[in-house]
């Protein structure tokens, strides 16, 4: 039951019930401590009651004592002094009934006792008063007091006065002992309720604490129990609900709270376990592939990212595989040139000597002439300066042109002139050579024919000797006609190579002077339009002439370097060899490519 | 004596003047197919067939070179049965005669092919004898003359 109760209810609950209890425990204590006071009030007023009647007592007394003092002197001072006390005793006697109403023997008792004072007042203390009047100031006048009955008769009044009071004395105390007692027994009272009503107070305090205490304590020790298990990883934890309160509705939200979680965390793992397959597929592929082997197929597809990475990758070993084929062609392809390059080296290699040799000439004797030509210019430039101040001199300069035209020529003919003979001379050595061959051959038959002859005549013994001498005479003739053929051998040989090369030499050199010659023409026609005005220019053409001169010095200086010329054609023959070996090389690495291509698996 | 020198590789060797028959040009040599490495071929003589052994090959040097001082010497070859043949030498530069002392012979000291003898110095070196006599081995021999190594 208490646990339908929400905590406010709870705390409500709980703090009221100790409210009403502390609120009972003072209407009790109310109670009792208004009896108290009443008890006490009667205990007050009896002893008000006991002063009463003991000032009667002492008044009653005083009046006694007063009247004998009277009685002794006759003193009017006294009598006055009685007069007070007479009218004293019945104030105090009155004030006493007024206090006893309440009790009706107390009250008959003093009515008595006041009828038995007005009675002693008046047949007692009345008559001696006023005899003593009468006597004044007369000797013996005590005596005769003393003599009176009224003494005697008020003596036993006195008493029974005394009597009565004390009477009224006992009756007093006997109330007050009784009353004191009951306020003893109202104070125990008191303080039994008062000690009962704490402790079951108390009690009930902590009884009420313990219940409030355990009906919040135990949901939330529940729940954060609950919360521990949870954060040490117990994802299935679940807080049981006890009670349907704020804190009921508190677990069965975290319940929810934790089922959701749950769940979400299974639905991560299970996108993660996808995801992760998803990514070992991809990395065998991709693994073989850094193997070299490019036959995996890419399985991976959809929208997602790993889907989208995984069609890429496999758009990349497509790419990957189309890529290395072509490179495998194309080794091959490089190959077959590189064998192609290597053919064509070799032929390059053949044919390079002719076409260095030539190259080699033609710069030679082109850098001659395109010099010559250069100094021909700056003159033909002088010319044409000079030319602006003068017009005249036209005839001469064509003249003078013409007669270089001619020079030229005749330069032509003389180099043809200059090629017969030189083949002439070339036909002769050759003719030489056939000669110096018969005499080799003859030497060496001689040298064979000394060793015969030697060794003829060490078989003739003795008489062989002299022939010996003669024989070894024959055969270092012999040697010496073999040196020395040798030696007109090479000469010739030497000597047929430089006539050849002074022929090709004069050839090329006949053909530039023809281009010369032709440009010289040109070169007439062009200024021919502007020699009207020039009379200046024998003496540049002298120039000219002096150039051209140099020219043919020149074109003698080919001849003579075209020993040296062979040195750079060997050069240019060792640069095609050392071409031939690059391309070798480029075979050999073409051959490397395919072999590592090859390595590389690309059919699916 | 007299010796005819020439030499194997850079070395001089010499054939007494006395075992030599002639001294012939460097001709052509008809090849003998599966003969021993030292035989170099066969050469016409007049129309008589003669071996012709290649002294470098023989001394354990490469083929003499065809070069113009390389000569045949035809020497009389004397075998054991008393025979005397005629047998081609090709010898690689054919320098000339040399005159040497008897007394500058001495043995070589060293044991080595057995057709060398004795060896001569002079101002350029040493002459190493070589006496055809000791040229050919006896497998040889029988396979040139097969006639005379029949018992």
């Amino acid at each position: 039951m208490i646990k339908d109760l929400s905590i406010k209810n709870k705390l409500y609950a709980g703090f009221g019930a100790i409210l009403a209890i502390i609120l009972l425990l003072l209407i009790l204590a109310y109670n009792n401590f208004a009896r108290l006071s009443e008890a006490n009030n009667w205990d007050r007023h009896t002893m008000q009651v006991l002063h009463a009647i003991d000032r009667v007592s002492l008044d009653l007394m005083a009046l006694q004592s007063e009247t004998r003092g009277y009685y002794l002197t006759g003193d009017p001072a006294r009598l006055a002094k009685v007069r007070d006390q007479l009218t004293e005793l019945p104030a105090s006697v009155g004030a006493l009934k007024k206090m006893v109403v309440d009790n009706p023997t107390q009250a008959e008792r003093i009515q008595r006792l006041d009828g038995m004072i007005q009675n002693w007042i008046r047949t007692t203390l009345e008559p001696q008063v006023a005899r003593r009047q009468e006597l004044g100031k007369a000797p013996g006048a005590a005596d005769t007091i003393g003599q009176m009955p009224q003494l005697a008769q008020g003596s036993p009044l006195i008493v029974g006065l005394n009597k009565v009071l004390d009477e009224a004395r006992a009756e007093e105390n006997a109330l007050l002992t009784r009353r004191s007692e009951e306020a003893a027994t109202q104070q125990r009272n008191m303080t039994t309720l008062l000690a009962a009503g704490g402790a079951t107070c108390i009690a009930l305090s902590m009884l009420i604490v313990y219940v409030l205490t355990r009906a919040i304590m135990t949901p939330l020790t529940n729940l954060t129990n609950v919360v521990g298990r949870i954060a040490a990883g117990d994802q299935g934890a679940r807080a049981d609900i006890v009670s349907r309160d704020e804190l009921g509705n508190v677990s069965q939200e975290f319940n929810r709270m934790a089922q959701s979680i749950q769940d979400n965390q299974q639905r991560e793992r299970a996108s993660t376990d996808e995801l992760r397959a998803k990514v070992d597929a991809l990395l065998e592929v991709v693994s073989r592939a850094a193997s070299g082997d490019l036959t995996g197929k890419v399985t991976i597809t959809g929208n997602d990212a790993i889907g989208q990475l995984g069609q890429g990758l496999a758009r990349m070993f497509d790419n990957l595989r189309l890529l290395l084929n072509n490179v495998q062609k194309a080794g091959i392809q490089v190959t077959t040139s590189a064998t192609e390059i290597a053919a064509s080296a070799k032929e390059q290699e053949a044919t390079g000597v002719e076409q260095a040799q030539t190259s080699v000439e033609v710069l030679s004797t082109t850098k001659e002439i395109a010099s010559n030509t250069s100094e021909l210019l700056k003159t033909m430039e002088g010319a044409t300066e000079v030319a602006d101040y003068t017009t005249s001199a036209t005839a001469e300069a064509q003249n003078n042109l013409r007669r270089m035209d001619q020079t030229m020529q005749n330069m032509v003919s003389a180099t043809d002139s200059i090629n017969a003979k030189l083949a002439a001379l070339s036909e002769k050595a050759s003719n030489i050579n056939s000669v110096l061959t018969t005499i080799t051959k003859v030497a060496d038959q001689t040298n064979i024919l000394s060793l015969n002859a030697a060794i003829e005549a060490e078989k003739a013994g003795e008489a062989g000797r002299g022939f010996s001498v003669v024989a070894t005479e024959i055969r270092r003739l012999a040697d010496q006609t073999s040196v020395s053929t040798w030696d007109i051998e090479q000469m010739l040989k030497e000597m047929q190579s430089a006539v050849s090369a002074s022929v090709m030499g004069m050839d090329k050199f006949s053909e530039e002077i023809r281009r010369s010659v032709g440009e010289v023409r040109g070169v007439t026609d062009q200024l021919s339009g502007v020699m009207d005005q020039v009379q200046k220019l024998a003496p540049q053409f002298d120039l000219v002439l002096q150039g051209m001169q140099s020219q043919a010095v020149g074109a003698q200086q080919i001849t003579e370097t075209m020993m040296q010329l062979n040195d750079a054609t060997q050069q240019t023959v060792e640069s095609l060899k050392a071409t031939s070996e690059a391309v070798h090389q480029l075979q050999y690495a073409a051959s490397d490519l395919q072999t590592s291509v090859a390595t590389f698996a690309v059919n699916v | 004596m007299k010796l005819l020198v020439f030499h194997i590789g850079a070395d001089r060797y010499g054939l007494p003047l006395a075992t030599i028959r002639q001294v012939l040009p460097l001709m052509a040599l008809t090849a003998v197919p599966l003969a021993p490495d030292a035989v170099a071929g066969l050469m016409n003589l007049h129309g008589a067939s003669v071996p012709v052994i290649d002294l470098a090959r023989s001394g354990g040097a490469a083929p003499a070179a065809r070069q113009v001082d390389t000569r045949i010497v035809l020497v009389d070859y004397p075998a054991p049965g008393g025979t005397v043949h005629a047998l081609g030498l090709l010898a690689e530069r054919v320098v000339g005669v040399q005159d040497v002392a008897e007394a500058s012979l001495h043995a070589s000291g060293v044991r080595a092919a057995p057709f060398l003898g004795p060896v001569a110095g002079d101002t350029h070196g040493l002459v190493q004898l070589v006496q055809p006599e000791h040229l050919l081995p006896a497998d040889l021999r029988a396979a040139l003359f097969p006639s005379n190594g029949a018992p």
